[in-house]
Order: C-alpha cells, then sequence, then structure tokens
C-alpha cells in the first residue's frame, strides 16, 4: 500500500509540472498584460512607467526565466505578490481557500444526500412514477447549467418569498448561522448539479447488484428489503458510484466559480476569475496549480477507497 | 379488467405521455421566467420617470445604515494611482477636494454645475490666470484615526498632496500644470500654473482631486492599505471581494452631517444578484440600464424613487484609425457616419429613450439637449448621400474593416452589430468584429496603434469641461484616444483654457462641438444613462448630471437621509 502511495505521489511530479507548464504558456500567450489592465483604471498609460513596473516585476525577462523564477517560487512554497493588488498570494489565498472548501464540502454533502437515497429508490422502483420522477430530476441536473440554475433560484427566491441569502461573506466562526444561511443555497444549487450523475450511476449500479446471485440468497433467507438493499446490495455498487464522484471533483471544482459569483462568495473561483481577467500571471498560475495539486491528491485519495469499500482490492 | 386498466393507467408513464408533460412544463416554465424578467410589453414610458429629485422640505433625520450592491469593487484604494469607479464609489466620502460641484440639496437641477468650496472656503485667480489662490476652511480635522489622530488640515498638506500626484500616477496630467506652489500662511495656497487655464478649478472638482495625507504616505510608501482623509466617513473596513463598511465622522466640519450612521457597499458582481439584493432590502440603491429594467423592478417593489439619470453626453462611439487612410480621409468619415442609422439604435437597443450620441456635454454650450437634427448633416441617416461620398473618396467598392470592442453593457453588442449591418447593406464596408475582454481591449485601444474600427470611449469620472475638451481632443493629449488632430481644435480648447467669461466659454465649446461633428473626427454613437431606483425611505439622493450618486456622485451621499 505504501509504495502504492509513493508511486502515485512521484507521478504526480510529471502531471504537475506539465500543468505549470500549459497554465504559463496559456497566460503569455493572451493578448494584454497585467500592468495594461492596472493601468486601464487610469486612463492613460505612460510608455515610460510601465516599462519601469515591467522591469520592477521581472515582466520584461526571457520567458524560461520567468517560468523557471515561478517554478522555484512555488517550490519554497513563497508565491510572490498579487500584481494587481499587491496583496501576497498566500494571504489571498488563507481567504479564499475556506469559502471553496465549504461551498464544495456542503455542495458534495447535498448532492449525495440526494443522490444516493433517490438512486435507490429509483432502481428499487425501477419503471414506477417515483423512478420517472427520480430520473427526470438526473436528467435536469445535468441538463441545466450552474449559472442559470443560480441566477433562477436567486431571483424567483427574491420574487415570491422575498429573501435570497445575506450578502457580504461572514465566516463560520464569526457567525455559524448567517454562514449557513449564505452557503446553503448556492451550496444546493451545486450540489443539485453534482447529485445527478451520481443518481443515475447509483440506479444502474444498484439494479445490477439487485440482480446477483447473492442478493437473491439474501431475499431468499427472508432478510428484510432494507437490509437486502442498503447492507448487501449497496455497499457492492458503491465503487462505480465514488469513481464517479472524483470524477465530479473537478465538475465540482469549476461550479464553484460561476456560483461564487452569483452568490457572491469571495472563493478561489472569484480570485481566480479576476486573476485571469486582471492577467495577474502569479494569482491564476498558483490557483491553478493549487487546484491540480488537490484534483491529484483527492483522486489518489478515491483510489484508497475502493480498498476500504471492497476487501478483495489489495494495492502493489 | 376494467380495475387493472385504471391501475396501470394511474402508475405506467409512457414515454409519449412523460415527454408531452414535460415540454408543457418547460413551455410554463419559460413563461414564468419571461414573466419575472424584462417584460418589455408593459414597459412604462421613459418620460413617466423625472429627470431629477428635489431635495426633502422635511427635517433630515439622523441614524440608519445605507447599504449598497455593488458591481465594482476597488482594485486599490490608492487614489493616485486608479481612476477606477470602485474606488471612487466612496473615496470622496473618505476625503475632500479643495472645491466641489453642488449637492442634490443644493443644486437647482441636474445640469447645475456651479462650484462649492469643499475644502476651500474661496478661490480665485489672478488677471492672467496663471495664478490661482485658494483660501482653506480654517478648523478642518483629519479623522481621528491614528497616524493623524484629528490634527488640523493646512495649506501644506494640500501642496505635499498636489506635489505627489504631479510626481506619479494618473493625475499627472491635470498636476504637471502646475508650475510651482506656495503657501503664505496655514490656510492659504497660491497654486502658479504654467499656461493660463481659467477651468483649472473645475479640475481640482473633479471627484478624483481628493487630498489624502502626507503622514500615511510616508509611513506606508503608498496609499493601498488605508485611506484617511477629512471627509464625513471614515473607512472602518475593506475587505477585497467582501464589502467596504464606512462609519460616520464625528468630527467632520460640516457640523450636524452626515445624517447616515453608517455605508456599507456589498461587492455583488452579479447583476441578477444586485437586483434580488434590492427586492428583498438589502439594498438601497441600484442602477438600471433600460426602462423595462426598472419597470420590473417597479413591478415587485411598486414604492421605490426611479429616477431617470440626466443625459448629457454619449461615452461610447465609432473610434476610426483616422491617422491612416482611408479614415484620414473627411470624405470616407462622413459617409461611414450617414450610412448609421442612430435613431434605429435608439428606439431598439434603448427603448426610445436614449441620445443619438455627442461627445462634450451639452450643458457648457446650450440648455436643451440636442435633437438628431440639430447635430449636423454627417450624424442624418443618408445611405444615398453616404454612397455618393465614398465613390467620391475612391472607395466605392467597399473594403475590409476589423472593429474591436469590449461589452461594457449587453446593449453594445446589438449597437456594434447594427453598426456593421448598416455599413454592409450601405457602403460595402465588410467589418469583422472582435469581442474582446476588458484587458485585451483596454491595451490594444489606449496603444493607439490599432488599424481600422474600435468602439472607442472617453472616461467616465470627468465632470470639468477642460477634461471633455482640452484632455480628450487635444493633439498633444495623453488622453487622446481617438487620436484627433486638427489644429482648429487644437486652437479652440486652448483658447477656452484662456477665456474667464462663462459666456464666451459656451460659445468656444460651441464651435468646438460644431468643429468636431463637421469633420466627423469622433463619430458618438447612441447611449442612454439608465435609471437610478432607490428605496422609497431615501432622501436627497438624486444623482446629478456626469456624477451618479452611486458612483462618482457619491460625496453626494453626505447630505443624504433615511426618512423611517
Amino acid at each position: 500500500m505504501q509504495k502504492y502511495v509513493m508511486r502515485r505521489l512521484l507521478l504526480a511530479v510529471p502531471v504537475l509540472l506539465l500543468s505549470s507548464l500549459i497554465v504559463f504558456s496559456l497566460m503569455r500567450v493572451m493578448p494584454g498584460d497585467a500592468l495594461i489592465a492596472l493601468m486601464g483604471e487610469s486612463g492613460n498609460v505612460g510608455q515610460k512607467e510601465l516599462a519601469k513596473l515591467r522591469k520592477d516585476l521581472g515582466l520584461d525577462r526571457p520567458y524560461y526565466e520567468q517560468y523557471l523564477l515561478w517554478l522555484w517560487q512555488m517550490v519554497s512554497l513563497n508565491p510572490g505578490d498579487s500584481i494587481f493588488t499587491n496583496e501576497p498570494i498566500p494571504v489571498s489565498l488563507k481567504k479564499a481557500i475556506p469559502v471553496t472548501v465549504e461551498l464544495a464540502t456542503l455542495a458534495m454533502i447535498i448532492g449525495i444526500a440526494i443522490a444516493v437515497p433517490v438512486g435507490v429508490l429509483s432502481a428499487t422502483r425501477q419503471d414506477k412514477p417515483s423512478d420517472y420522477v427520480g430520473r427526470v430530476v438526473a436528467v435536469s441536473g445535468l441538463s441545466i447549467p450552474d449559472f442559470w440554475l443560480g441566477t433562477l433560484v436567486i431571483t424567483f427566491a427574491a420574487i415570491w418569498v422575498h429573501w435570497i441569502p445575506p450578502i457580504g461573506y461572514v465566516s463560520l466562526w464569526d457567525s455559524p448561522w448567517r454562514n449557513l444561511q449564505q452557503f446553503l443555497l448556492p451550496a444546493a444549487v451545486l450540489g443539485f448539479r453534482l447529485s445527478a450523475a451520481t443518481m443515475r450511476m447509483t440506479r444502474s449500479t444498484v439494479l445490477e447488484t439487485l440482480r446477483e446471485d447473492y442478493v437473491r440468497t439474501a431475499w431468499a433467507k427472508g432478510l428484510a428489503g432494507r437490509i437486502v438493499v442498503y447492507k448487501h446490495a449497496l455497499k457492492n455498487a458503491l465503487i462505480p458510484v465514488v469513481t464517479i464522484i472524483g470524477g465530479q471533483l473537478g465538475v465540482l471544482l469549476a461550479g464553484t466559480v460561476v456560483v461564487e459569483q452569483i452568490f457572491a462568495l469571495p472563493g478561489m473561483g472569484r480570485l481566480t476569475v479576476e486573476a485571469i481577467l486582471y492577467r495577474d500571471y502569479p494569482v491564476v498560475q498558483t490557483n491553478v496549480m493549487l487546484v491540480a495539486a488537490t484534483l491529484v491528491t483527492l483522486n489518489l485519495l478515491v483510489d484508497l477507497t475502493y480498498a476500504w469499500l471492497d476487501p478483495r482490492i489489495r494495492y502493489q | 379488467m376494467g380495475a387493472t386498466r385504471t391501475r396501470k393507467s394511474r402508475r405506467d408513464v409512457t414515454r409519449r405521455d412523460f415527454l408531452k408533460r414535460a415540454g408543457w412544463t418547460g413551455a410554463g416554465m419559460t413563461a414564468l421566467i419571461a414573466g419575472a424578467g424584462r417584460g418589455h410589453a408593459s414597459a412604462q414610458p421613459a418620460g413617466a420617470y423625472p429627470e431629477w429629485i428635489a431635495a426633502s422640505t422635511k427635517p433630515a433625520k439622523r441614524g440608519g445604515t445605507l447599504t449598497r450592491a455593488s458591481a465594482w469593487d476597488p482594485p486599490m484604494i490608492d487614489p493616485r494611482l486608479t481612476q477606477s469607479v470602485g474606488l471612487y464609489q466612496f473615496a470622496g466620502l473618505t476625503s475632500n477636494r479643495l472645491v466641489r460641484y453642488a449637492f442634490s440639496d443644493e443644486a437647482t437641477g441636474p445640469s447645475d454645475m456651479s462650484l462649492k468650496g469643499d475644502l476651500a472656503e474661496s478661490w480665485q485667480s489672478d488677471a492672467t490666470n496663471r495664478v490661482w489662490t485658494f483660501k482653506l476652511r480654517q478648523g478642518v480635522k483629519w479623522q481621528n484615526v491614528a497616524p493623524l489622530n484629528g490634527r488640523e488640515l493646512t495649506a501644506a498638506d494640500v501642496k505635499y498632496c498636489f506635489e505627489a500626484y504631479a510626481k506619479e500616477g494618473v493625475q499627472t496630467f491635470t498636476f504637471q500644470e502646475v508650475e510651482g506652489m506656495e503657501t503664505p500662511d496655514k490656510h492659504t495656497l497660491r497654486v502658479h500654473l504654467k499656461t493660463p487655464n481659467t477651468l483649472f478649478p473645475q479640475n481640482l472638482a473633479e471627484p478624483i482631486a481628493l487630498i489624502f495625507s502626507k503622514e500615511v504616505l510616508e509611513e506606508d510608501g503608498d496609499l493601498k492599505k488605508r485611506l484617511i482623509g477629512t471627509g464625513p466617513y471614515i473607512m472602518k473596513e475593506h475587505t477585497r471581494k467582501v464589502r467596504v463598511v464606512l462609519q460616520r465622522n464625528p468630527d467632520y466640519f460640516d457640523k450636524g452631517r452626515p445624517y447616515i450612521d453608517e455605508y456599507i457597499i456589498l461587492s455583488t458582481p452579479d447583476d441578477a444578484t444586485r437586483v434580488a439584493a434590492f427586492r428583498t432590502g438589502q439594498s438601497d440603491v441600484i442602477w438600471r440600464a433600460s426602462v423595462s429594467d426598472a419597470e420590473a423592478i417597479r413591478k415587485s417593489n411598486p414604492a421605490v424613487l426611479v429616477q431617470s439619470f440626466h443625459n448629457t453626453l454619449a461615452p461610447f462611439g465609432l473610434a476610426l484609425a483616422q491617422d491612416r487612410p482611408p479614415y484620414n480621409d473627411v470624405r470616407v468619415r462622413r459617409a461611414i457616419s450617414m450610412a448609421i442609422d442612430r435613431q434605429k439604435q435608439v428606439d431598439t437597443v434603448f427603448e426610445g429613450h436614449g441620445i443619438p450620441g455627442w461627445g462634450v456635454p451639452y450643458i457648457y454650450y446650450q440648455d436643451k439637449a440636442p435633437t438628431l437634427k440639430e447635430l449636423g448633416p454627417w450624424v442624418q441617416y443618408r445611405p444615398d448621400e453616404a454612397k455618393k461620398l465614398m465613390a467620391e473618396a475612391g472607395q466605392g467598392k467597399g473594403f475590409e474593416a476589423t472593429l474591436f470592442y469590449y461589452e461594457y453593457f449587453p446593449q453594445m453588442s446589438s449597437q456594434v452589430q447594427l453598426v456593421q449591418q448598416d455599413l454592409k447593406k450601405n457602403l460595402n464596408i465588410d467589418i469583422k468584429i472582435q469581442k474582446l475582454d476588458y484587458t485585451t481591449y483596454y491595451g490594444r485601444y489606449v496603444d493607439s496603434k490599432w488599424d481600422g474600427m474600435s468602439w472607442g470611449f472617453q472616461s467616465g469620472h470627468a465632470i470639468g469641461l477642460d477634461e471633455r475638451t482640452y484632455q480628450y481632443m487635444h493633439s498633444k493629449s495623453p488622453k487622446n484616444f481617438f487620436r484627433v488632430n486638427d489644429p482648429t481644435i487644437d486652437d479652440l480648447t486652448t483658447k477656452l483654457r484662456r477665456t474667464p467669461d462663462r459666456g464666451e466659454q459656451r460659445a468656444i465649446t460651441k464651435k468646438i462641438v460644431d468643429r468636431e461633428f463637421d469633420q466627423v473626427l469622433r463619430m458618438w454613437m447612441p447611449y442612454d444613462n439608465g435609471f437610478l431606483v432607490f428605496q422609497p425611505q431615501m432622501r436627497n439622493v438624486a444623482a446629478a448630471a456626469l456624477r451618479r450618486t452611486d458612483g462618482y456622485g457619491s460625496p453626494t451621499l453626505a447630505r443624504a437621509w433615511m426618512d423611517k
């Protein structure tokens, strides 16, 4: 097991290097730069002033030098400062990460809480109205984009119930109740989308498992339906479900970008979008690398979960 | 058998049934969303909304918290380095200028451009209009926050500040005009200009010309962390992408003011969320782009106050690379201008509420907004004349061009497409549209090396005549983004700076505008300033021309109060 984990971690190095190269190149290929954006706020651009700023920030150096310098900064855990705001990047991340983690965690909980029971219900009542409802919900979740659902939810909440989550982020520690109000709706929007694919996968795998011999044996032994379904069938049906949840983490993080924008949450998504718009190279590069590292780690964790779910799986 | 059939029909849903029901549900949802949205058909005519909300005659009440969901987040809070509305939506409340324009409770209407003393009590120039003397108010204190701790403001503070503006940043152009300054006493500042400028006080009344503190700049090396001024509000919190909190300054020199205890600006990038926040009372002010947008809010919140924000100029227009062929030929510029149906844009894109477009605020040269007809022959939609002129210029077969733009607001894309359609249909000019993100657009536009066409702009913050004429049109000005290079305009804008008489100023300004339209130096496109919607309890919040209450005109909130 340890060897497997080590091997996976070593494999992560080229993946991260490749990601760093891609994001670095993409940022340089994009027209415009942070200084233009910065001076864009000013109404006039002095070429001398721009050249001086560029030199101060090391943007006049050859690309390979800039890349190596940035890699070194990342390895030494000092990604530098934002070009646009001058704020040290770790400070920005310290503020943004908890927001996104909270949103993603809540969305994941909501998504799974919807997906698994509905998926099981759908499977156990195949082709019954409840199955159709479950499938319609799943297809809707897959087809409705987050930005549309988010806008719809906030608009109709304001018109019909005259309430929307309080704007102006408050941390969980400062005011848990207000924080929960702020996160519930965006997490539900994200969770709904996340639940769709999971729900469909749960339905399929539970249906398949319910036709297995050992399940028939369990029924024949006279076990209660709840025990047959949840204890015998569901656990064995969960491996593909866990895989799909793991695969959706990327979708979840992408979804936070849009949902944070709509619900005015100052998370990683908003930080990254703003940094991209203003060509804030260090911030974009650091954020993308952080997301890449998170995804690599989470995928590893998902793989390790298989062994827990199915003792027959052994990693070497 | 019958019982079985009944049971089956209740439980089993055929694919066909399902699709039918889903179809109806979808149609219903679409109708609901459309109903909750803009509702063009039922939109109230724009004329129903006043252009001015007079000051309340009731005695002002103290207290309350004003909250606003804002689209803008300050990129930084150093007034030397940015002109962003993100900063000036509140910086004019923490800090003062030497002079200012009338607040909404003092102004006679939206076009009232009279200057009032802010930190200065009085000001006058010598006979040459090169030396300006400002007498400061006595007893004005900096906010009682370290390191200022409420010390008195002196003329030396203002001198330091102007020198810093001249040294670096976005206001160098204005302050490098200053040859030298002296402070004969604690409350007198004498400014010597390099060239005569009768409009210099107006430049100091621009919302960006704030007086910041010497101590903060010297201690921090910049003004990016603290914004301490002499204004009616003290900045208590600035959390990027979350909120700005301003608290009443108890030591503000205008005793008894401000009335509102706290002003909270919530960073809310999404428009639908800002609308929802207003509808649910989480926000007290909102700007809407069109009549139907404003009307949609009035449907759910009928008691709100709506002000039709006074249209004085159009900030956007079709910019041509007029320093190179074919656009350096005035016939081509005139032909392009005549081939564009501006009235169609006003009627369709702006729902009949827009202006046909001009660049210099009309209030500086006439009393009433010009009509399309008054803007001269080259602005009229005359495609046949346009074709003839193009042929005369040797461009009868048309040509290909690129037009790049950044979508400042959704209607702009429709305008760009209408222009593309008009020019193709009438002059066979084949335009390739490039929609860019802000950074790319801005970088390319201000670089002034682009070819073809762009959807150009003039800055949103400027109020003064000097900024709108000399600074945007003089061939030597760094803000001359439309690449105007016309000796007559250079002469007139310079002459304007040397003319103290108001009547003569108006006459010269009119000549500048006439010349601009005759030579088609900047091809303005229709525009609508939109509508400001306030919660019913808001008082003294009307936006005056060129200064929107939620934007660069925020200093007027020093006189706002809440009637509840």
